[in-house]
Parts: C-alpha cells; sequence; structure tokens
C-alpha cells in the first residue's frame, strides 16, 4: 500500500506541472516523437526531456526507441489508478489553497504589526 | 430525453476543496483581489505569474500567464461571472472579456467563497468541469482539442485494461 501511495504521489507531482499537463493533453490524441511532442514548446530540449523523465518515471508515459527516433506514449494505467486527469486537476488546486491559505496568513500578520494602534490586536 | 441526472454527473467531476485560514476574511479578499499581491502565490515556484487581465466584476477579464524557469508557459484566459466583495468569486475559462465564449484547452469554472468561522476564515474553491454527457457531445463535434479528448481516450483504454485484467 505504501507503494502504491508513493507511485500516486509521483502521478501527482507529474501532473501538477503545466508544461507536464500540456505533454499529456497533446498525447492524449495519441503517441508522438521527442522531436514533434517538443515542438510547440519554447524551452530547450534539455530542459524539455527533463520533463519527460518526470512524467516516465511516474509511470504516466513510456517511451520507446526505433532507430534514431524515441516515441512517447500515455500509460492509461498510471493515471487510472490516480483516479485519471481529475487528480491533476485536484494536486493543482489543493496546492493553489495551501498557497493562498499560508500567504493571507502571512499578509495578516504584517497587518498586525502595521497596525500598532489597535487596541483588540492579538499578541 | 436523457436518464441521466446532469446534477449527479457534473459532481463526479467537481473538485471542491476547502481550508480554514487563520486569517480575518478581509485579508482573504486582499489576497484574491489585488492582482499584486494574487500573482504571489497564484502558481508554485520557481514558476511566476503574469497576471495579464484582473477586471473584478462580472465579464470583467481575468487572464493569467505562467512562466516556468525553463521557458515552459501556460496561457488561461478566462473572465470573472459573479463578484461579491469579501464573499464570492465566481470565474471560468469557458467566457472571456464581455462574455466572449471560448474553447480553452481546461474548461472551467471556479466558486470561491470566504465565510467567517471561529476566529478564523471558511476558504472554498469549488472547480466544476464538464459533464460526461456534454464532453461527448462536444468531442463528436470536434470542439475541445487536447485535454478531453485525452480525458475520453484514457477512460477508454482504462476501461480495457479493466476488462482485461
Amino acid at each position: 500500500m505504501a507503494n502504491q501511495s508513493a507511485l500516486l504521489t509521483a502521478v501527482f507531482y507529474a501532473l501538477a506541472d503545466p508544461t507536464r499537463q500540456a505533454i499529456v493533453g497533446v498525447l492524449g490524441r495519441g503517441p508522438a516523437s521527442v522531436s514533434a511532442l517538443a515542438a510547440p514548446f519554447a524551452m530547450a530540449l534539455p530542459s524539455f526531456m527533463k520533463h519527460l523523465s518526470v512524467l516516465e518515471r511516474s509511470g504516466v508515459i513510456r517511451s520507446s526507441k526505433a532507430g534514431r527516433v524515441r516515441t512517447c506514449e500515455l500509460r492509461p494505467k498510471a493515471l487510472a489508478d490516480a483516479e485519471s486527469w481529475l487528480a491533476g486537476q485536484r494536486a493543482t488546486w489543493e496546492a493553489r489553497a495551501d498557497r493562498m491559505s499560508a500567504f493571507a496568513e502571512r499578509l495578516h500578520q504584517e497587518e498586525l504589526i502595521h497596525e500598532p494602534a489597535n487596541p483588540r490586536r492579538k499578541r | 430525453m436523457s436518464q441521466q441526472t446532469p446534477a449527479a454527473n457534473a459532481e463526479a467531476q467537481d473538485l471542491v476543496i476547502t481550508r480554514l485560514v487563520r486569517a480575518p476574511r478581509a485579508t482573504l479578499w486582499r489576497a484574491w483581489s489585488d492582482p499584486g499581491l494574487l500573482k504571489e502565490w497564484w502558481c508554485p515556484k520557481p514558476w511566476t505569474t503574469e497576471v495579464r487581465a484582473f477586471d473584478l466584476r462580472p465579464g470583467g477579464a481575468f487572464h493569467t500567464f505562467m512562466q516556468g524557469p525553463d521557458g515552459g508557459t501556460s496561457d488561461n484566459p478566462g473572465s470573472f461571472l459573479e463578484v461579491v466583495p469579501q464573499q464570492r468569486i465566481v470565474f471560468s475559462s469557458l467566457l472571456l472579456d464581455g462574455w466572449r465564449p471560448a474553447t480553452p484547452w481546461m474548461p472551467f469554472t471556479a466558486i470561491i467563497t470566504m465565510a467567517d468561522e471561529g476566529d478564523g476564515t471558511r476558504y472554498v474553491a469549488t472547480v466544476m468541469h464538464p459533464d460526461r454527457a456534454s464532453r461527448d457531445r462536444h468531442a463528436e463535434m470536434g470542439f475541445f482539442d487536447g485535454w478531453n479528448t485525452c480525458i475520453d481516450q484514457l477512460e477508454a483504454l482504462a476501461r480495457a485494461h479493466l476488462a482485461s485484467a
């Protein structure tokens, strides 16, 4: 079970990044070569390869090499395990709620410091 | 017409995310309604958010553009549908500035609410995605590309996988 949970964490992490979400979106239309996948992204190939490698390690995609062409495809099992695409969206919004909460709490602390005249200020 | 209940279908596609925040409602509202503050928490570091439009009224544009350290980008135009100060913000990727319809890569409508609870604020984000019936309909029309096609294909593959297991 712990192993399963670690796998899901890897899938959530892999899907929480907008570039990797876009890659999964493209691969949803069918397998694609690395060069075709990379073309729409304005980033250096080594950076793009890192994203592919995160996706591959998490089990979301797999790749195979034929001659000089490496082809990527989705591994639906990993996404099915993670309750499919919705898991990626949940990861994005959960993390955003965490950041908003932490930010608002910090902001509140600053507001307290900058209102020294407030007699009901909490200590 | 349809035996399916759209509400039940829709719920399966909804995300409800809730937090009890140790700050007053007015502070959460500041964090949300000031684009200079919103960009501080909108996306995960080291990604950065550029708020390209933030017109906080119904039909006003809400457009974020996110950039990663390695050149990755995520462009998310949309608009606000409802704004109740210090209580509620509804926004969507399906309509742009002035209600102009869009075909986003990720169709959703999000409802953000803030309510007093104890010494803090109850924060709830409800994110709704298209229900199965409309997804299928749109897929047949070739309306959405990419992600929705991906969802349908994944579900078919997942079903096939389960059947063969």
